[in-house]
C-alpha cells in the first residue's frame, strides 16, 4: 500500500448505525479487507464505490440491530395498517364517500395548481426577461395620468445613441397584409421588427437562422403559419408574396421558421419582417417624427440595474415631444421589465402584451373554490369518522387497556386518515389529469401544458396530503381518544347523540353547497339573459363585408343591390362591433374628452336600425351634413350636456354641431362598458365596410351570393366579413363557459354534501334500528318514523338554508358586479331556486334511508347485534 | 431421516467451509466460491448463509486473530459440526442414489 487508503466516512457511519454491535467487528473486518484488496486491484475511487455497494448489500436482517423499540413501532404500524384496511373494507360505503369526496376536491386542487403554473409562467421563457424593458409613457386623459405602451417613433434611435448602457433596441409595428402563395390568398397580420427582435426575445428557430432578419427581403414564420402554407416540409428558401396595398407588393424569401411557442406565452408573432419594409409600404411613414407614435419600443441592457440611470435622464425627450404634439403630451416615461410585463399589462393601455388581469383573478377564484370543496370533503370525513367511531369504541377500549396511551390512539387515527387521504390523492390525481384539466381546457379553449413531471408538484401534492389528512383527522382522533377505558368497556359512553360540532359542520357544509348552487343558477340565468339582451340595434339580419375604398364599394353595391332580399346598403369607415377610431372632443372653453368615432354613410343608422332618441338623422343628400354629428347617450352624460341638440363641439380643430342623440348601443361585448361615441359622415374614399340589411330569414342566402360576387370581383383578395350577430361570438362562448363551469362545480358540491348527509343518516339509522323496530312493532305509522328520523335535521336544515340563501344573495351581487359590466339584475328568485333544489336533494337523501327502515322486517332489526 | 433442508447456495458454502478448513471466514469463502464455481458472489450473501447455517447448527464458529489488512479487526472462523457433516452426507447420498437410478436409456439421445 503506497498511500494510506481510507474507508469512506458516510457509508461507514451508515453501516455502524444499522449493524448490531456483537457482529460489527467481524462484518466490518470483512468489508475492510475487501476494500483494501480492491484499492490495490482497481484503485481508490472504484474501491470506495464497491464499499458503498457492500454496505447497502449487507443491510439485511442478520446484520440488523435487535433494538426493541424499533421493532415494536414497526409492529404497531403494521397493526394500524391492518386495522385501518379492515375498517375501510367493513364500511365500503362511507370509505367510498370519504375517498371519492376528497379525490374530487384534490382533482380541483390539481386544476388550480396547473392553471396557476400556467399563468405564472406566461412569457417567463425569455432568457433576457430581466434585462429587456418595454418603454411606456404617461399621458393625461380625462383628468388622470394613464400609462400607455405607445412611444414616439424616433425614441429607439436616440436612446441607443444617448445611453451606452443600452445594448440594443427593437421597434415593433403590426400591420395587416394579404399573403399570396400559389393560388391562395389570406389576410394575415405581419409584424415589422428591428433585427434585434430574435436575440432579445427567446423564440428559437426550427429552421433557418436568426441573422436572417437583417435582410429586408427575408421573412420568418411561426410554426402554425409554416404548416398552413407549406405543410410539414422545410420551406426555407421558398417565396411568399405579400400584398400590402393596391400599390405595393413584394416577394419575400422564407428564411426561418420558429419552433412552436411554449404553451404559456403571450408575446407572439405570425410573420416577422424587417422594420425597413414599413418605409416602402407606407411612403408617408416618417420614422423621425416626434409627434407620431410607434406601437412598441423595447430596450435591452447589459446590466438591468442601470435602468434607474436611464429612467432619471428621460426628461429631455419629454420636452422635445411636447413641443410638437400637444394633444398627446407625454408627462413621463417608465420602463417595464419583460418578466413582469404580462402581469402589469392590465394597467398599461395599448401595449404589445395582452394580459387583462383576468387570469390572475381566476387563480384566486379557483383557489377559493378548491378550498370550499376541500372543506366540504374534510367535513364529510370528520362527521362520518366521529359517528362511525361508535363501532370502534371496543377496539379503542382494548387498545387502551393493554397499554396504548392517548397519543398512540391519536397517532393511529391520524395515520389511518393519512392512508385514506393517500388513496384519495391517487384517485384525485387521476381524476385531475384525465378528466378535470382536459375539461377545463376545452371549456376555455386553451392548453395549459400540464405535466405530472413537475418538481414543485412533488412538494405541492404531499402538502395537500398532509394538510387534508391532518385537518380532517385531527378532531375525530382527539374526540375518539378522549373516552375512558372503563366507561367504554362498560358500555356507558353517551356517544354522538348530542354532538353539536357534527351539526355545526353539517350546517356549514350546507351553507357552502347553497352558495355554490346559487352561483350555478345565477351564471346559467345570466348566460340566457345575455343572449336575449338588446344590443341597441338589430344585429340579426345584418351582414357586413370589409372593402377598400369607394370604388370597391360601388362595384360590390351594384351587384348585390340586384338581390331581391337586400333592403338597405350602406358604407362606412368604421363599423359597430368591428372597429372604431379614437377621437378627442374639445368642449368650449377647454375641456378634453376621449371618445370613439364611427364615420359612416348617411343611411347607416337606418341600416343598423339604431334608435334615434331626439333630433334628426343625417340628410341623405350626398355632400350635406358634413359638419354634423349624432352622439350616443353616454357621450351626452359624459359631457354633461343639458341640451345636446344644437351644441357645437370641436373635433380635430373643426367645429361640429350635434344634430341627434341615439339610444346607447353595444359596439363591444357586454364585458366592456359602452364608450361615448359619435357618428359623422364619412368621405366615401375611406369606406372600409359595406353593411347590408337583409329581409328576415334570408341572411344565409344573401351571404352566399355576397361571397360569390366578391370572388368574381376580387379574386386576389380574401373575403372578410360575416353575420353581425357573430361579431363577438367569443363573448358568448365565455359566458356560457362560466355557466357550464359553475354547473359542474355545483353538482360536485351537491354531491359532496348529499354524500356526507347520506353517510350520516345511514349510520344514525343503523344505530337506532332497534328503536325503530320496537316502534314499528308497537304500531308506529310511516309518518311517525319519518318524524323520528327527520326531527333532528329539520331545524338544522332550515337554519343552514336560510343562512346560505342570505349569504349567497349578497355574495352574488358582489361577484357579478366584479365579473360583468352588464349583467341581469340579481333577484331573490335565483336564490330560491337554489334553496329549493338543495332542500329537495336533502329530502331525497333522507327518504332513501326512511324507505329502508319502512321496508325492513322489525324482527330482523331486533335480531341485529 | 432428520429433515435437514439445505439450500443449493448453503450447500456450496458448507462445502467451502470444509475445504478451507482452518481458514474458513467470509472473505476467503467468497473468493474460493468465485474461483471454483465462476459465479459472481457477494460477501453479504455469504454472510447470510453462514449465520443461517450456524443457527441450524451445521456450523460453529469462533473469533480468530486480528489482522492489519482488516483494519485491526478479528475474523470469525467457521467450522463444520457433526450435524453439518451428516446433512452434507445425506444430501450427497440422496443425489448420488438418485443419479444411479436414472436408467442408461434416458441418456441415449437419437441423433438428429
Amino acid at each position: 500500500m503506497k498511500s494510506k487508503a481510507t474507508i469512506p466516512k458516510i457509508p461507514h457511519a451508515l453501516f455502524k448505525w444499522y449493524c448490531r454491535s456483537d457482529r460489527y467487528e467481524e462484518l466490518h473486518g470483512d468489508l475492510e479487507e475487501l476494500f483494501y484488496d480492491r484499492v490495490d486491484e482497481f484503485g481508490h475511487s472504484k474501491a470506495r464505490f464497491y464499499y458503498l455497494l457492500d454496505v447497502i448489500r449487507c443491510f439485511k436482517p442478520y446484520a440488523w440491530k435487535k433494538s426493541t423499540t424499533q421493532n415494536t413501532t414497526i409492529l404497531m404500524l403494521n397493526n394500524y395498517y391492518k386495522t385501518s384496511l379492515r375498517s375501510l373494507m367493513k364500511n365500503p360505503l362511507s370509505s367510498f364517500i370519504n375517498i371519492f369526496g376528497l379525490a374530487m376536491a384534490i382533482g380541483i386542487c390539481m386544476l388550480v395548481y396547473g392553471f396557476a403554473t400556467w399563468v405564472y409562467n406566461i412569457d417567463q421563457h425569455h432568457e433576457n426577461k430581466d434585462s429587456v424593458f418595454l418603454t411606456t409613457v404617461f399621458v393625461e386623459r380625462d383628468g388622470t395620468l394613464q400609462q400607455n405602451g405607445l412611444t414616439p417613433r424616433p425614441l429607439a434611435e436616440v436612446l441607443k445613441q444617448d445611453f451606452p448602457q443600452i445594448k440594443s433596441t427593437c421597434r415593433i409595428e403590426d400591420r395587416n397584409a394579404v399573403i399570396k402563395f400559389e393560388d391562395n390568398v389570406f389576410h394575415e397580420q405581419v409584424r415589422y421588427v428591428d433585427p434585434s427582435f430574435l436575440s432579445m426575445f427567446t423564440f428559437p428557430l426550427k429552421w433557418g437562422n436568426t441573422e436572417a432578419l437583417n435582410d429586408a427581403n427575408s421573412i420568418i414564420l411561426s410554426e402554425p403559419m409554416a404548416e398552413k402554407y407549406f405543410g410539414n416540409e422545410n420551406p426555407i428558401g421558398k417565396d411568399l408574396q405579400l400584398i400590402f396595398n393596391a400599390d405595393f407588393k413584394k416577394v419575400f424569401k422564407v428564411a426561418g421558421v420558429a419552433q412552436p411557442f411554449p404553451k404559456a406565452h403571450d408575446i407572439r408573432f405570425t410573420f416577422l419582417i424587417n422594420f425597413k419594409n414599413l418605409l416602402q409600404v407606407e411612403p408617408g411613414y416618417n420614422e423621425h417624427d416626434w409627434s407620431e407614435f410607434l406601437q412598441a419600443t423595447f430596450i435591452q441592457l447589459d446590466d438591468p440595474s442601470n435602468i434607474q440611470d436611464i429612467q432619471t435622464n428621460m426628461d429631455k425627450y419629454k420636452n422635445v415631444q411636447n413641443e410638437v404634439q400637444a394633444d398627446w403630451a407625454i408627462n413621463g416615461f417608465r420602463f417595464e421589465p419583460l418578466a413582469t410585463l404580462y402581469k402589469r399589462s392590465p394597467n398599461i393601455q395599448s401595449d404589445v402584451s395582452r394580459g387583462n388581469g383576468d387570469n390572475y383573478s381566476s387563480v384566486i377564484f379557483l383557489s377559493v373554490i378548491a378550498g370550499f370543496l376541500l372543506t366540504l370533503a374534510c367535513f364529510n370525513y370528520i362527521n362520518i369518522a366521529i359517528v362511525s367511531a361508535t363501532k370502534r369504541l371496543k377496539e379503542i377500549g382494548v387498545r387502551k387497556s393493554i397499554g396504548a396511551t392517548r397519543g398512540k390512539v391519536i397517532t393511529q387515527f391520524l395515520a389511518e386518515n393519512i392512508m385514506v387521504t393517500g388513496f384519495a390523492l391517487i384517485l384525485g390525481v387521476l381524476l385531475g389529469t384525465t378528466i378535470i384539466i382536459p375539461w377545463f381546457e376545452q371549456l376555455n379553449d386553451f392548453s395549459m401544458d400540464f405535466t405530472l413531471l413537475d418538481t414543485n408538484l412533488l412538494i405541492y401534492l404531499p402538502a395537500i396530503l398532509l394538510l387534508t389528512g391532518v385537518a380532517s383527522g385531527l378532531y375525530p382522533s382527539l374526540y375518539i381518544s378522549r373516552f375512558q377505558v372503563v366507561k367504554i368497556l362498560k358500555g356507558s359512553v353517551a356517544f354522538g347523540h348530542k354532538n353539536h360540532l357534527t351539526k355545526l359542520f353539517l350546517g356549514f357544509q350546507l351553507v357552502l353547497a347553497c352558495v355554490l348552487i346559487t352561483s350555478a343558477v345565477f351564471f346559467t340565468q345570466n348566460s340566457k339573459y345575455n343572449a336575449l339582451r338588446s344590443w341597441g340595434y338589430s344585429q340579426n339580419n345584418i351582414i357586413y363585408a370589409e372593402i377598400n375604398g369607394d370604388k370597391a364599394y360601388n362595384q360590390l353595391k351594384t351587384l348585390i343591390s340586384q338581390e331581391t332580399h337586400v333592403e338597405n346598403i350602406s358604407g362606412a369607415e368604421d363599423h359597430i362591433g368591428t372597429s372604431s377610431s379614437q377621437a378627442i372632443i374639445n368642449l368650449p372653453p377647454n375641456k378634453k374628452f376621449d371618445v370613439k368615432e364611427i364615420a359612416v354613410e348617411a343611411n347607416y343608422l337606418k341600416t343598423m336600425n339604431l334608435h334615434l332618441l331626439e333630433g334628426r338623422n343625417f340628410n341623405q343628400h350626398p355632400g350635406s351634413d358634413q359638419n354634423a354629428i349624432i352622439v350616443n347617450e353616454t357621450l351626452v352624460t359624459n359631457l354633461k350636456l343639458e341640451k345636446p341638440i344644437g351644441q357645437t363641439v370641436e373635433i380635430d380643430s373643426a367645429e361640429y354641431e350635434i344634430i341627434g342623440v341615439v339610444k346607447n348601443f353595444h359596439s363591444q361585448s357586454f364585458f366592456h362598458p359602452i364608450d361615448p361615441t359619435y357618428f359623422k359622415i364619412a368621405d366615401p374614399v375611406n369606406y372600409n365596410y359595406l353593411t347590408l340589411k337583409v329581409a328576415e330569414g334570408q341572411e344565409t342566402e344573401t351571404y352566399v351570393s355576397l361571397r360569390k360576387h366578391w370572388s368574381e370581383l376580387f379574386p386576389e383578395l380574401p373575403f372578410q366579413g360575416g353575420y353581425q350577430e357573430d361579431v363577438w361570438g367569443a363573448y358568448f362562448n365565455e359566458t356560457n363557459g362560466h355557466a357550464k363551469f359553475w354547473q359542474v362545480i355545483a353538482v360536485m358540491a351537491v354531491l359532496l354534501a348529499s354524500l356526507g348527509l347520506y353517510g350520516l343518516v345511514k349510520l344514525n339509522v343503523t344505530r337506532r334500528i332497534k328503536e325503530f323496530s320496537i316502534r314499528k312493532v308497537l304500531g308506529a305509522h310511516i309518518g311517525h318514523l319519518m318524524g323520528a328520523i327527520t326531527k333532528q335535521y329539520t331545524i338544522l336544515f332550515s337554519v343552514a338554508l336560510v343562512l346560505g340563501g342570505i349569504a349567497s344573495y349578497y355574495l352574488m351581487i358582489f361577484v357579478f358586479d366584479v365579473a360583468y359590466t352588464y349583467h341581469m339584475p340579481i333577484t331573490i328568485s335565483g336564490v330560491l331556486i337554489a334553496v329549493v333544489l338543495l332542500a329537495l336533494v336533502l329530502f331525497l337523501t333522507i327518504m332513501t334511508q326512511i324507505g329502508k327502515v319502512i321496508k325492513t322486517n322489525p324482527v330482523e332489526g331486533l335480531k341485529t347485534e | 431421516m432428520g429433515r435437514t433442508y439445505l439450500g443449493e447456495f448453503e450447500e456450496l458454502v458448507l462445502l467451502t467451509v470444509g475445504v478451507l478448513y482452518e481458514n474458513a471466514y467470509a472473505v476467503a469463502i467468497t473468493k474460493e466460491i468465485i474461483e471454483q464455481s465462476g459465479r459472481s458472489v457477494n460477501v453479504s450473501a455469504v454472510h447470510k448463509s453462514l449465520y443461517r447455517l450456524e443457527e441450524k447448527g451445521m456450523l460453529k464458529s469462533q473469533l480468530g486473530d486480528a489482522e492489519a489488512k482488516r483494519g485491526g479487526k478479528r475474523k470469525r472462523i467457521f467450522s463444520i459440526t457433526p450435524y453439518g457433516k451428516k446433512a452434507l452426507d445425506e444430501s450427497m447420498e440422496l443425489r448420488s442414489s438418485l443419479r444411479k437410478q436414472i436408467p442408461e436409456v434416458a441418456f441415449k439421445w437419437q441423433k438428429g
